[in-house]
């Protein structure tokens, strides 16, 4: 894809340089880390930010990071968020023929299914919430949900590229991209889009989850592995002395010192330099960054690490908060493959599901705010789509068995921390769960609500491809929504 | 709300607007009521013919039409333009017209706003049912439906089984004919009783099309107004009007003005006076006349001449892609002959390397990729190998241009392969070029991921990949709507969609195929994307192969031998040969314009043509079968044919701009995908058309424009920026200097190998694997011959091995017609710590053993000499021996408590470490 760039006036100006450099000790000097960072010497003035220097956001941000939950297979909003007493009522009745065009697996369509699952009103707010998820229901005056979301895609993969880009279709920057672009890095040793993936797999869609898209790739997610080294090729693949490694270091920063003074004028190589230091540097804070055992047993039991079925979920949820503590700017959490994706075993598979993440979950939202840092981070909860009021049946047609499947036209998502006003329930479904009805909010409206949060006007934000102004909420004209902000 | 009450989304959303257009219109206290119909009735001559005359006339006039709108008239007001109707009567809310004007989108600011009078005018002649005036209502409107209302319903949603792929119980519903004639229950429809016609008892009782079989075809069920609109077309007698398909005609081009043709990248390349320069020694050729002449008006001249070993490791990088090996670099340096530099780049030309490095340029602006891609199971596309063998071939036998694009637009149409008694190397090519418009991704083979609008994706992709490599122009911008800065309407986006019909149709798709053992088997799978048509001493080859396991295995059965003996003769067995091909079926569905690109908005009916910018608007696009009898329908022949043409606007001026674009850093269309307004004109236009027509003249060849570009001065200058042309020419857009620049991720990865000689040169053939490791790492699979070069490793979307990823190699979405050159710390640790790159550091050192033996000068000149194509100066040398003596001493060290390590392998460790560390070195990176 080829772009013509330009910066749009209002948007990302640089900080003052002494803001930035004051921050760098060691033996980076000032100069090659803003080559580094990608401000070149010969680079034309009206570039769009092509660096990660810290940027003014447009608006008075809320948030300074987020920590995105993502729920990836679509959980089910009537089995946890969603009550619907109606049906319960019309639980058995049949009502395929009226949403056929809907269902993904329409031979496996079954009737109207009631949720298995007790809701009743939590906290101050008496938000009402399942019995699936009993640690999240302790926080629910710091949350707000949002029950009226909906999207346009039944299925996995074009859904999870909306929700991560905007656009049905890969090669598109995300969400994260878009935040770092606009607002650049409070963080000098990591990046500042670490994405902390499942042990256990990668989500659908892979790495696309993560891209930059036509942005430069220096804005797109680094994958922190949770056991082992945390980037890829962060450890040689062959170990060898101390003492080899540090004479070759030494050699190579004599011959490249050399190259670049053959060669003045050539701001790349000075770039390249400093890469390498950049990737010296990373070695230790990388793994500094997920270093849990820093922290305290009870820090440790609160997210319920060292025991299962949290312990994996609990040590992503903690690693989060480490990284927001040390300036990253966005944090993705995933779960393995298609975690929440129901088709068949709801009872089962749903319980396990939040089993693995409630206590983690809820467990981050205390220690956040406990830190202080629930004021500057934002954390948002949520999947592709939703799940339909009628049961999928396995081929058995075991209806105790039974799943729920894909709903574009309703789900629910709940934000907390940053500029969020907690215990709110905003927009709702029809009796059925079927359609989002009030309030409805649309991915681009709640892309513009996160980026709003970071300080950043989704129309402001922008590049321009062709004369085309290329957003992340695209054509569609998307709103920000106020009722869950403080 | 009663339970049953309640309805799928689209019902509410409708409501949700009504409500609210409801509430608009209480709140708006310049609006009347329904009940206000004592004020005299509105109508169109009286009332709004006047003010949209005054208003609108500009843009939406009968001349001018802008977005297909032409507002002198009722009719063609109501009828609206490419968004969509303009006038719902009695229903402000849903009239486009109204939307616009309300919102205050319309018109423009600078056009002058209609007031609140006047808007509420409008609505109050819509509201009351938007009469014409004399008492005639909007007759043409909402009149009688017309098959062509019809047909797009029949395409959607009864096609995929009783269509062109399939006629279930005998019966075709794609037009009036079929429907008469009716299946093995009668005739579907009975005109002017819709009570009686099958077709209409079926759906009313629910059973057509079949609710919960549906997504097994890829259909959504049928929609009420579109039931609605079946019943009343059938009751008015089923009704057929003659309407001729949008084309271009010998009329004038009511859309597009003489005035839109003036743009430079519209008129042909432009014959050019090379400019006379007098006692300038450097002027080589023509190029560097140009070039000079620029350089000059700004006080500047060329940059000094790069020097000898400069010059043959630029070369030989930018022609094959690989540094050269030391012998060639002593022959260049050793030949006196004042044509030792030309010689040089005729020997890089004949390289069978420069197809492989040239080629893959090429592969980038197709989108060239090894899977499907979009799905989670990102299928393979395990015969995509031959375009990509096909492409390399054509540069290494310098096809010429034209007939290399003809081939890949419209090879199914150069030869009657079906019916051909040998598939000659001819006819194969013809074919396997095609793969061309198979490269998008494509998750079609899925019957949820199948849908009209998905396949309708893939051809955007493809016309997307046409436009952006091959015409310079955003041609996806028309998809939904007249391109907001180019002069391309709408329609002329859709009359390309219909030259593509005959090979993609989104109601009769070609689905991917589905290859055995991967992923969920998708039902339903019609045809295929793969042709038999190898050529026929490879069929034969495989006929005997298969032929021989066939004896053998009657043979062993026979004599009842084991199991196990005749499952390894079985698994002998080889796949068909097939071709990854694009190919006109003939008998397309015809092609209506999808307003806002929306497959459910059909507009008017076009036939094909090609953008009526890059002709001169009064020329019909002519059509035929390629040969008598044929049954595909030419039209990308035709196509085709007009592209190669030797004045086109666009083909020659893109192509020469890509080439100038590798060999110099930058295009001088600084947007190669874009030659358009939103594009950057050319810095040197008389260069650029000066190119174009010498390309042309000298028979589309390629070699001859590198020969051309790499023997100028331009091209000799040195990379080394003066304080002076850093001041004067900052960002090099005068061409005072060559740049320097980064190896790209094959360069790179190729010269790893190459210099740790253990580059396979094996060409062609299936795709090397790829495997990953627990934690991600991806990387290409060896053999004992070592790897082969990266553009015959395959490239899985999904899975790209890890340095590819790290050095920039582009995601394929669907193309990519510039690749970027981060600097980012990833591949600073890809070089420093992955495995692969610390093995060929070890192959390296003990290459340069081999040849340099035990004398540790020698060695670091040997590194050199290999590695970066030059000897060591005087500091190098110092730091090589002072560094190889340091290593020595602390492998000793640490190795000579418990192994004592003989020197060699002292030496061997020690000169691991340099080499490694060569190898991540600025000097092996880059380039002069």
């Amino acid at each position: 894809m080829s772009l013509q760039y330009e910066i749009h006036r209002q948007c990302c100006q640089p900080m003052t340089r002494r803001s930035l450099f004051q921050s760098v000790s060691g033996g980076l000097c000032g100069a090659a880390l803003a080559q580094l960072l990608g401000s070149s010497g010969l680079a034309a003035e009206n570039s769009p930010p092509s660096n990660l220097e810290a940027r003014l956001p447009h608006v008075e941000p809320r948030a300074k990071s987020v920590i995105h939950l993502f729920m990836n297979g679509g959980p089910s909003q009537m089995d946890l968020f969603d009550p619907k007493p109606e049906l319960n009522a019309h639980h058995g009745e049949k009502y395929f023929d009226r949403i056929a065009g809907e269902v993904e697996n329409p031979q496996a369509a079954g009737a109207l299914m009631r949720s298995q699952y007790k809701f009743a009103q939590h906290g101050q707010c008496g938000m009402w919430m399942s019995d699936a998820l009993p640690n999240l229901s302790r926080q629910v005056d710091d949350i707000a949900m949002i029950r009226s979301m909906f999207t346009t895609s039944i299925t996995h993969e074009p859904a999870i590229y909306i929700i991560q880009s905007g656009k049905m279709s890969p090669g598109r920057p995300t969400l994260g991209s878009w935040a770092v672009y606009g607002l650049g890095s409070e963080c000098r040793d990591l990046p500042a889009y670490i994405v902390l993936d499942d042990p256990l797999g990668l989500p659908v869609n892979g790495v696309e989850n993560w891209d930059a898209g036509f942005l430069s790739p220096m804005f797109q997610g680094t994958r922190f592995r949770s056991s082992g080294a945390p980037v890829l090729n962060l450890r040689p693949d062959v170990e060898r002395p101390t003492e080899v490694v540090k004479v070759e270091r030494k050699l190579l920063s004599r011959l490249d010192e050399l190259h670049q003074a053959q060669r003045p004028g050539q701001s790349i190589l000075a770039a390249r330099i400093a890469s390498y230091e950049l990737a010296a540097r990373m070695q230790i804070s990388a793994s500094d960054a997920l270093d849990l055992s820093q922290e305290t047993q009870s820090t440790l039991d609160l997210y319920g690490i060292g025991r299962e079925p949290t312990d994996s979920y609990g040590r992503r949820c903690l690693m989060a908060r480490r990284l927001v503590e040390r300036g990253v700017r966005f944090v993705q959490l995933f779960v393995n493959g298609n975690l929440w994706d129901h088709h068949t075993g709801l009872l089962s598979g749903l319980k396990s599901c939040c089993e693995r993440t409630d206590l983690p979950i809820a467990g981050l939202l205390r220690d956040l705010k406990q830190r202080g840092l629930f004021d500057s981070t934002l954390v948002a909860w949520g999947s592709e789509f939703g799940r339909l009021p009628i049961a999928q049946l396995p081929p058995d047609k075991d209806d105790r068995n039974a799943g729920r499947d894909h709903n574009k036209n309703a789900f629910s998502v709940w934000l907390a921390g940053a500029g969020i006003q907690g215990g709110v329930t905003h927009g709702s479904t029809d009796e059925l769960g079927l359609n989002a009805v009030e309030d409805r909010v649309s991915v681009p409206d709640w892309h513009a609500t996160m980026l709003h949060l970071l300080g950043l006007d989704h129309n402001q934000l922008f590049v321009l491809d062709n004369g085309l102004k290329e957003k992340l909420t695209g054509v569609v004209e998307a709103r920000v929504v106020k009722e869950i902000l403080k | 709300m009663k339970i049953t009450a309640l309805t799928i989304s689209l019902v509410s959303l409708v409501c949700y607007c009504l409500t609210v257009s409801m509430v608009r219109l209480l709140a708006d206290d310049g609006a009347p009521s329904r009940q206000d119909s004592t004020v005299h009735e509105v109508t169109y001559k009286a009332d709004i013919q006047p003010l949209l005359q005054a208003k609108c006339g500009n843009c939406h006039g009968e001349k001018t039409r802008k977005a297909d709108l032409n507002l002198t008239t009722a009719a063609s007001t109501a009828r609206g333009g490419e968004s969509g109707p303009g006038i719902v009567p009695g229903v402000p809310s849903e009239s486009l017209l109204y939307e616009k004007i309300y919102n205050g989108e319309m018109p423009p600011e600078d056009q002058g706003r209609l007031s609140k009078a006047e808007i509420s005018l409008v609505e109050r002649w819509i509201l009351s049912g938007a009469m014409m005036g004399d008492d005639q209502e909007m007759g043409t409107v909402s009149s009688t439906p017309n098959q062509h209302d019809v047909v797009p319903i029949m395409l959607r949603r009864c096609a995929a089984c009783h269509g062109r792929h399939q006629q279930l119980a005998g019966l075709d519903l794609r037009n009036k004919a079929g429907m008469l004639k009716g299946g093995k229950s009668g005739p579907a429809i009975v005109p002017g009783k819709p009570e009686e016609s099958l077709l209409i008892k079926r759906v009313h009782a629910g059973e057509m099309p079949p609710l919960e079989r549906l997504v097994e075809v890829s259909v959504k069920p049928i929609e009420p107004t579109e039931v609605e609109t079946l019943v009343k077309w059938i009751a008015a007698g089923a009704p057929e009007m003659e309407v001729e398909p949008d084309v271009a005609t010998t009329r004038g081009d009511p859309l597009v003005s003489d005035e839109d043709r003036d743009f430079w990248a519209f008129r042909s390349p432009q014959p050019v006076r090379v400019p006379e320069i007098q006692n300038q020694p450097r002027i080589r050729n023509e190029i560097d006349a140009f070039i000079f002449l620029k350089l000059e008006a700004s006080g500047l001249a060329f940059n000094a001449e790069a020097d000898r070993l400069t010059l043959i490791r630029r070369a030989t990088f930018d022609l094959i892609g690989l540094p050269p090996e030391p012998a060639a670099v002593a022959a260049f340096l050793a030949d006196d002959d004042p044509r030792a530099y030309e010689s040089l780049i005729d020997r890089l030309l004949d390289s069978p390397r420069y197809g492989e490095r040239w080629g893959r340029y090429w592969l980038d602006l197709a989108g060239y990729a090894d899977s499907e891609g979009k799905r989670e199971q990102d299928l393979p596309r395990p015969y995509a190998w031959r375009f990509r063998d096909y492409v390399i071939r054509s540069f290494n036998e310098d096809k010429p241009f034209d007939r290399f694009l003809l081939e890949q637009i419209a090879g199914d149409e150069l030869a009657d392969y079906e019916n051909a008694s040998e598939i000659t190397p001819e006819i194969y090519d013809n074919l396997v070029a095609t793969g061309f418009l198979r490269m998008t991704p494509d998750g079609s083979w899925a019957n949820i991921t199948g849908y009209v609008p998905d396949r309708i994706d893939v051809m955007a992709d493809e016309i997307d990949v046409l436009g952006s490599a091959v015409m310079g122009l955003t041609l996806k911008c028309a998809r939904c709507h007249t391109h907001k800065f180019d002069p391309i309407p709408h329609r002329d986006y859709y009359r390309l969609v219909d030259i593509f019909k005959g090979a993609y149709d989104e109601y009769a798709w070609l689905k991917p195929d589905i290859h055995p053992g991967i992923g969920p088997v998708s039902q339903d799978v019609i045809g295929g994307r793969l042709l038999p048509f190898v050529t026929t001493p490879e069929r034969q080859a495989w006929e005997r192969h298969e032929a021989k396991i066939d004896a053998d295995l009657a043979a062993a059965k026979a004599k009842s031998e084991p199991e196990d003996r005749i499952r390894g003769l079985e698994a002998q067995r080889q796949s068909q040969p097939r071709v990854q091909a694009l190919w006109d079926r003939g008998d397309p569905s015809p092609t209506y314009i999808y307003r806002r690109g929306d497959a459910l908005s059909p507009g008017g009916l076009v036939g094909p043509g090609v953008p009526s910018v890059l002709t001169d608007g009064r020329t019909p696009f002519v059509v035929s079968p390629p040969w008598p009898g044929a049954k595909q329908t030419g039209r990308r022949l035709a196509f085709a044919r007009w592209l190669i043409q030797p004045d086109h606007p666009l083909t020659a001026r893109v192509q020469v701009n890509h080439i100038w674009k590798h060999h110099f850093g930058r295009g001088i269309v600084k947007t190669p995908g874009n030659f358009g307004k939103a594009g950057m004109p050319p810095t040197h236009p008389e260069l650029l058309d000066w190119l174009a027509r010498e390309f042309v003249q000298h028979g589309w060849s390629l070699k001859a424009m590198h020969r051309l570009m790499m023997t100028s001065s331009t091209y000799r200058q040195s990379s080394v920026v003066p304080q002076r042309l850093g001041e004067f020419d900052p960002l090099n857009s005068l061409y005072s200097r060559m740049p320097m620049v980064r190896l790209d991720a094959e360069a790179l990865y190729d010269s790893l190998l190459l210099v740790a000689g253990r580059l396979d040169g094996t060409p062609f053939g299936p795709a090397d694997s790829v495997q990953t490791r627990a934690d991600g790492l991806v990387t290409p699979t060896g053999t004992e011959r070592g790897w082969r070069r990266l553009i015959y490793v395959q490239q899985l979307r999904k899975r790209l091995a890890t340095h590819l990823e790290s050095f920039d190699f582009p995601q394929m979405n669907p193309n990519c017609i510039e690749r970027r050159d981060s600097m980012v710390a990833p591949q600073a640790l890809h070089l420093m710590n992955n495995g692969m790159v610390f093995e060929l550091a070890e192959n390296f050192a003990t290459r340069v053993l081999q040849d340099a033996g035990a004398d540790t000068l020698k060695q670091i000149e040997w590194v050199y000499q290999i590695g970066l194509s030059r000897p060591p100066n005087d500091q190098e040398k110092q730091i090589g021996l002072e560094t190889l003596n340091q290593l020595q001493t602390d492998w000793r060290n640490q190795l000579g408590v418990n192994e004592h390590p003989t020197a060699s392998t002292l030496q061997l460790k020690s000169l691991t470490a340099y080499c490694h560390a060569i190898m991540n070195s600025a000097s092996f990176l880059f380039v002069d």
